[in-house]
């Protein structure tokens, strides 16, 4: 049933694609088409809680235990498990931290310059592309461009911290397919690429349920992959998760 | 209704499908750089941006590379273009975010490349616009208003090889939109060799006009002679370049004249120098105080005055205007406004190019020359390499036997290097060595004796060289009594015969054949080539200054190749448009170009290579662009050159003139072709080809192709960004049309060679190039005929008997996918404790043997074999590694049990604790609860250590000794040690003992605990059994 649903979809979106000579896209009308691709606004906005659970693999073989929990309007607690213990980022709105207990040391500590670069764009819910106005993002069409075998509509979004991504959305079904994201660390550019795949629907929203990031140009071999075994909706997630262990919410 | 429309679309034929450059892309391709030796630079840009430089470096064959860092690390930002030869790159001294750049490099030696037009960039070099001048090929300088930066001037050399009417100095006074050309040459062959403005007043201008020739055989700057008229000249504008006046003043030498340099002293812009190659004596630096009215000679030294067509550049310190620097074969200052010069050079590789001077600290310099960028902090000095710009210029490639095979390459003015495919830790400059000297180009192992490679300088200048000593004989075939000069190409080709071993060829005008290392060489031909009188008047060649270096040598053999199946049969190419062929090992030899239908004449044949399949099999490249045609031509015969089929059609996407061309051993469809503008490939005999980008390969020019035969590795000689490695091509040759038409399709690879697990490299800084290796990782190799967007998309690994092993996350392109897999089993469950055991984060490497992949793409799966096969470098013995995997798999099995004994006694703990929580403290009970808890504690601090805080205590327990006895076991494939076996058994032993401890003292304590709980009505206490833990997911 759900390949029917899958099948359904990719059927009606190759008839409805706009051919390559259609009037000039904008930054606008795509991401509009982005939104209606994954389900509308209305099912993306009735998303109040996300967890995704699955695995990361890495290069030689390393696998970890993954849990990506997000709360609107921008929280989000990452966790990272291998031999019982567990490392945490997580942002609550308005602090980051992170727990690494790697090496026996498990206080609560707050994240790096570059670990909230990172969370920021991870706490962002629905992503930079959807109601970007309001978060103070810019979003300017660059054109098509060939990505990774395919054509895409390539949108530059300009964060109000001054972090460049890249979105390439898919010309025929206007999901992203890749990220590239330039981010400005003590005044030096640092520059990641991440690969999106395996879409599917939660509570009638089109996700990405595997990832492949890397810095930028390194081989496959050298990033980390994300596979998500299920993204579970609007789960109860008590705001304390999010709050640094000693800290109120 | 969508069922309906579901129904039509299956109904539809499916639509051919077509091989572009993203179909085959997805294989890859890594650089192995190197940046030991790096490349010709011929342009340069800084600007501080606050406190930090940023520095636009342009290669001259290998496109932009830009530092945010002051030079500790350049990335590559011009990669997407369809050029990368740069000619000029100049900063918007308002906005350090417009950057501009010219394609083409205007040294115009004989192997220069060219460029499509002027770029700018206002991003940084994100992203680039091509904003005319197409037909330029080359563009030397631009110059931008500082006062109103939408007005930019540039100065267009012009075509190298052949008339052409865009060349001059061109003005915009909007960005770039439009172009009008303000200063045109005398003649059709005249352009603009340097421009420059007076800063203070930038309506302000002085061009450089130079009247300039390439052909193949000769070239002038200036006229046909030292004493032909040219159109050479210096001239200038006071008024933005709408007028233009010949600066004639007292002082300047008499005409005619070649190349010109022009510099204004931007700190007194009156101040005037201009690099004059006049008529020698004449021919020196001219200053002028006057702002070009008078001027007067200065320095005519060596450096000043050399090879001006290379080295006509001029660099006024921005503070000092008696502080002059002149590029040349030495960088050369003067600190006297020009009177006198001195060597700076110091340790550069030397060839300059151009000079970067820092305003801020005018002793900080950048320089570029023909090994690549140089910084120095002492005004020239001393000077710091730059080890990071992998912009090296390979003439030609080869591989050995080795195991892992060495890449072996000559390169423009980098002599000839040897370096690994892959190297423990990666490739990094120092492991690349330096065989030879001069200019290099054709270099080979000597398939007879390791210790010896063959490698040569321009000119055929051909030597042996021991390969550990380094110690080289020179084995260059010479003339006989009375013989005139042998006519060596400036590449002069050697070939290694596949069929005869020890036996080598070199080409001059005859080709010659030695079977005795180069003792003694045998004539097996006439003069091959067209043998043209007019073309042989090299002692002539250089205008105005005599340039005579064997770079214009000509009527001679350019390619050589003897067919894999047969050795009498030897090809034999000209660069006189002669295409040779014997099937008597020499003693006949009949020229077959005629029969090329549609090839113009005196085509350079720039490659032979003769058939894997059919000894009358012949494929053919020819190179035009000496007479400016930049078209690629490739051709095929089937019958020894009788007749021939043209392999790139009109229409073909194929750009740039045509270098090489290679069949696959295996299979005859598949063919690789390097032109000046990249690499194509075709699956279907030259038919479609596409533009191969795999790894992001830039549009680079690609001149030589070696297929490694064991290893199946295609290796690519690029000028200008170093040799790239596309790892196992075995996927290629399954590209069939039926594959192509399938959604899905694996393709099969090379059997996959456990590689041994060897660490090495050391921290090398940022600043270092280090070349990738191949992944270490079983690389399986499938084909999309689409991009996978929506549903699962997985791998899984199964071993022989079905048991699935692994599952892997998977690459979704269109085209050809690579994904890895580590060739290890899960990891072993490991107790919690203070710290992470990462070396017992991975399983034990599988054995060598046929496993099976699975792919399931939403519902649908298939099915692949993967064959694993040992390191052939590996002794290991197959019980050796069975012995490892079986002791690693025990260990995981302790650790399972470790893990158990953990979890059994923290759920002891947390049970005790939790009942004690809910009494008084003062309670006995509650008492008697927590001194329990604590005599579990000490059993368990005898398994893992507990000691937290971030420190290094040292703490070593039952835990963190069998992890690291793991890690050792799992990372070498060998058998372990007795020890190792002994110490896993002790360590075992010793957890059986604190489990019976842990057991007596549950027998002994927990009914009585029990009972204690039950009088305060708590729950009592059960200790988890191995089914309730396994049970529960463990």
């Amino acid at each position: 049933m759900k390949r029917l649903t899958v099948a359904l979809f990719l059927a009606a979106f190759a008839l409805s694609a706009v051919p390559r000579s259609a009037p000039a896209q904008t930054a606008d009308s795509l991401i509009a088409k982005y939104i209606q691709a994954s389900g509308g606004m209305a099912r993306m906005q009735a998303l109040q809680t996300l967890r995704r659970s699955g695995k990361f693999t890495g290069g030689g073989g390393f696998e970890a235990v993954v849990v990506q929990e997000n709360k609107r309007p921008n929280s989000v607690r990452e966790e990272f498990s291998i031999q019982g213990m567990t490392g945490i980022n997580a942002y609550d709105g308005k602090n980051g931290w992170k727990i690494e207990p790697w090496q026996g040391k498990r206080d609560p500590e707050a994240l790096g310059e570059e670990e909230m670069h990172g969370i920021l764009d991870d706490a962002d819910f629905d992503g930079p592309l959807v109601n970007y106005q309001t978060k103070g993002n810019k979003v300017e069409y660059q054109g098509v461009e060939q990505i990774e075998g395919s054509d895409a509509y390539k949108l530059k979004v300009t964060r109000p911290n001054g972090d460049v991504s890249f979105y390439y959305l898919d010309t025929e079904y206007y999901v992203p397919i890749r990220i590239d994201t330039q981010r400005m660390i003590r005044g030096a550019p640092q520059e990641f690429e991440t690969s999106l795949g395996d879409y599917k629907q939660v509570n009638g929203v089109y996700l990405p349920f595997s990832s492949e990031s890397g810095p930028k140009g390194s081989s496959s071999t050298d990033r980390g992959k994300i596979t998500y075994d299920k993204i579970e909706a609007n789960v109860l997630l008590d705001d304390q998760r999010f709050v640094r262990p000693g800290m109120r919410p | 209704m969508n069922v309906l429309l579901l129904f039509l679309l299956a109904q539809q034929p499916a639509p051919a499908v077509k091989v572009d450059s993203e179909t085959v892309s997805g294989l890859g391709a890594r650089n192995i750089g190197s940046a030991a030796m790096s490349g010709r630079i011929a342009a340069l840009d800084a600007v501080h941006e606050g406190a930090r430089l940023t520095i636009y470096v342009g290669a001259a064959s290998g496109g932009v590379w830009k530092s945010t860092n002051g030079g500790t690390t350049f990335k590559p930002v011009f990669d997407k273009q369809p050029v990368q030869s740069i000619g000029a790159v100049t900063i918007d001294p308002k906005n350090p975010k417009v950057i501009w750049v010219g394609s083409g490099e205007s040294w115009m030696r004989n192997s220069v490349s060219i460029g499509d037009g002027i770029y700018r960039s206002d991003d940084g070099g994100e992203n680039w616009t091509n904003l005319g001048l197409k037909n330029s090929e080359h563009i030397v300088k631009i110059l931008v208003d500082p006062t109103e930066t939408n007005t930019v001037y540039v100065c267009v050399p012009g075509k190298l090889w052949s008339d052409s009417d865009e060349r001059g100095v061109y003005k915009t006074t909007d960005g770039g939109k439009t172009w009008t050309k303000i200063l045109k040459g005398g003649n059709v062959s005249t352009g603009c060799s340097m421009l420059a403005m007076d800063h203070a007043h930038p309506q302000t201008l002085y061009a450089g006009m130079w009247d300039f020739r390439r052909r193949g055989w000769t070239f002038r700057s200036g006229g046909d002679s030292a004493t032909a008229p040219s159109a050479s000249g210096v001239f200038k504008s006071t008024d933005g370049g709408a007028t233009w006046a010949e600066l004639t003043g007292s002082g300047l030498p008499p005409k005619p004249w070649g190349r010109v340099a022009v510099a204004v002293a931007p700190s007194k812009p009156e101040v005037v120098y201009a690099f004059i190659e006049a008529v020698p004596p004449l021919n020196a630096l001219y200053r002028s105080n006057d702002a070009g009215k008078t001027w007067q000679m200065l320095d005519r030294s060596q450096n000043m005055i050399w090879r001006p067509f290379y080295f006509a550049n001029l660099i006024v310190d921005p503070r000092d205007p008696e502080r002059v620097y002149k590029v040349d074969g030495g960088l050369i200052v003067s600190t006297d406004g020009g009177k006198s010069f001195s060597g700076i050079g110091g340790g550069a590789h030397g060839d300059f190019h151009d000079v970067w001077v820092d305003p801020n600290d005018t002793d900080h310099l950048i320089t570029g020359d023909d090994g690549g960028l140089w910084f120095s902090y002492d005004a020239g000095n001393k000077w710091v390499k730059n080890e990071n710009l992998p912009v090296s210029q390979f003439y030609h490639v080869s591989v050995d036997m080795e195991r892992p095979y060495n890449v072996y390459g000559g390169l423009q003015d980098n002599s000839s290097w040897v370096g690994p495919s892959e190297f423990p830790g990666g490739i990094t400059n120092h492991q690349w060595e330096n065989m030879y000297g001069g200019d290099g180009f054709w270099m080979f192992a000597d398939p007879t004796d390791p210790d010896y490679l063959y490698a040569e300088a321009q000119g055929g200048a051909v030597g042996r060289v021991n390969r550990r000593t380094h110690e080289s004989r020179n084995i260059q075939p010479l003339p006989r009594y009375q013989e005139k000069k042998l006519r060596f190409n400036w590449n002069t080709p050697i070939h290694i015969s596949a069929t005869q071993k020890g036996t080598v060829y070199i080409g001059a005008q005859v080709l010659f054949r030695s079977k005795d290392f180069g003792q003694t060489w045998e004539r097996i031909s006439p003069d091959l080539t067209t043998n043209d009188p007019q073309k042989q008047k090299q002692e002539q060649s250089g205008g105005i200054t005599v340039d005579n270096s064997a770079a214009e040598m000509h009527t001679t053999i350019y390619a050589i190749a003897e067919s894999p199946r047969d050795g009498q049969v030897i090809w034999a190419g000209t660069d006189d448009g002669n295409l040779q062929v014997t099937r008597d090992g020499g003693k006949t030899w009949t020229n077959v170009v005629a029969n090329i239908a549609g090839l113009p004449k005196n085509a350079w044949v720039s490659s032979v290579e003769p058939g894997h399949f059919g000894t009358g099999t012949i494929y053919a490249t020819f190179d035009l662009h000496t007479f400016g045609d930049m078209r690629p031509y490739a051709y095929k015969s089937s019958d020894f050159g009788a007749t021939w089929v043209p392999l790139v059609a009109p229409d073909s996407p194929v750009r740039g003139y045509a270098h090489v061309i290679k069949e696959d051993p295996v299979n005859g469809n598949l063919l690789y072709l390097g032109t000046e503008l990249g690499l194509w490939v075709s699956v279907d005999g030259g038919k479609q080809w596409a533009h191969y980008k795999g790894g992001d390969l830039p549009a680079v020019a690609v001149r030589d192709l070696a297929i490694q035969p064991r290893d199946h590795d295609l290796v690519i000689a690029t000028h200008g960004r170093g040799i790239w490695i596309v790892d196992d091509i075995t996927p290629l040759r399954a590209l069939t049309p039926e594959v192509l038409a399938s959604p899905v399709a694996f393709l099969a690879g090379r059997p996959t060679a456990q590689r041994l697990q060897s660490g090495g490299g050391w921290a090398n800084g940022d600043a270092m190039f280090v070349g990738a290796n191949p992944p270490n990782d079983a690389v399986i190799t499938y084909y999309q005929r689409r991009r996978h967007i929506f549903g699962d998309m997985k791998l899984e690994v199964y071993d022989a008997n079905g048991k699935l092993l692994g599952t892997m996350p998977t690459s979704k392109r269109r085209g050809l996918n690579r994904v890895t897999w580590s060739m290890r089993l899960a990891g072993p469950k490991v107790p919690p404790a203070a710290s992470a055991a990462f070396g017992a984060a991975f399983g034990p490497r599988v054995l060598p043997g046929t496993y099976t992949i699975k792919m399931t793409k939403d519902t649908a799966t298939y099915t692949t074999q993967l064959v694993l096969v040992p390191d052939p470098r590996a002794t290991h013995t197959q019980a050796e590694r069975q012995a490892a995997l079986d002791l690693a798999l025990k260990m995981q099995g302790t650790l399972g049990d470790m893990t158990f004994a953990v979890e059994r006694m923290n759920g002891v703990r947390q049970a005790l604790d939790e009942r004690a929580g809910k009494l008084p403290a003062s309670d006995a009970v509650a008492k008697r609860l927590r001194a329990a808890s604590a005599a579990v504690d000490v059993l368990r601090k005898k398994i893992v250590a507990t000691k937290e805080g971030g420190m290094i205590t040292g703490e070593e327990r039952l835990r963190e000794n069998l992890t690291d006895l793991y890690s050792s076991i799992v990372f070498y494939d060998g058998g372990p040690t007795q020890t190792q076996i002994e110490r896993a058994d002790a360590i075992a032993r010793e957890l059986v003992d604190v489990q019976r401890e842990f057991d007596a003292w549950t027998t002994r304590e927990l009914a009585g605990l029990n009972a204690a709980l039950r009088s305060k009505k708590l729950e009592p206490i059960a200790v988890i059994t191995r089914q309730q833990w396994e049970a529960a997911g463990q």
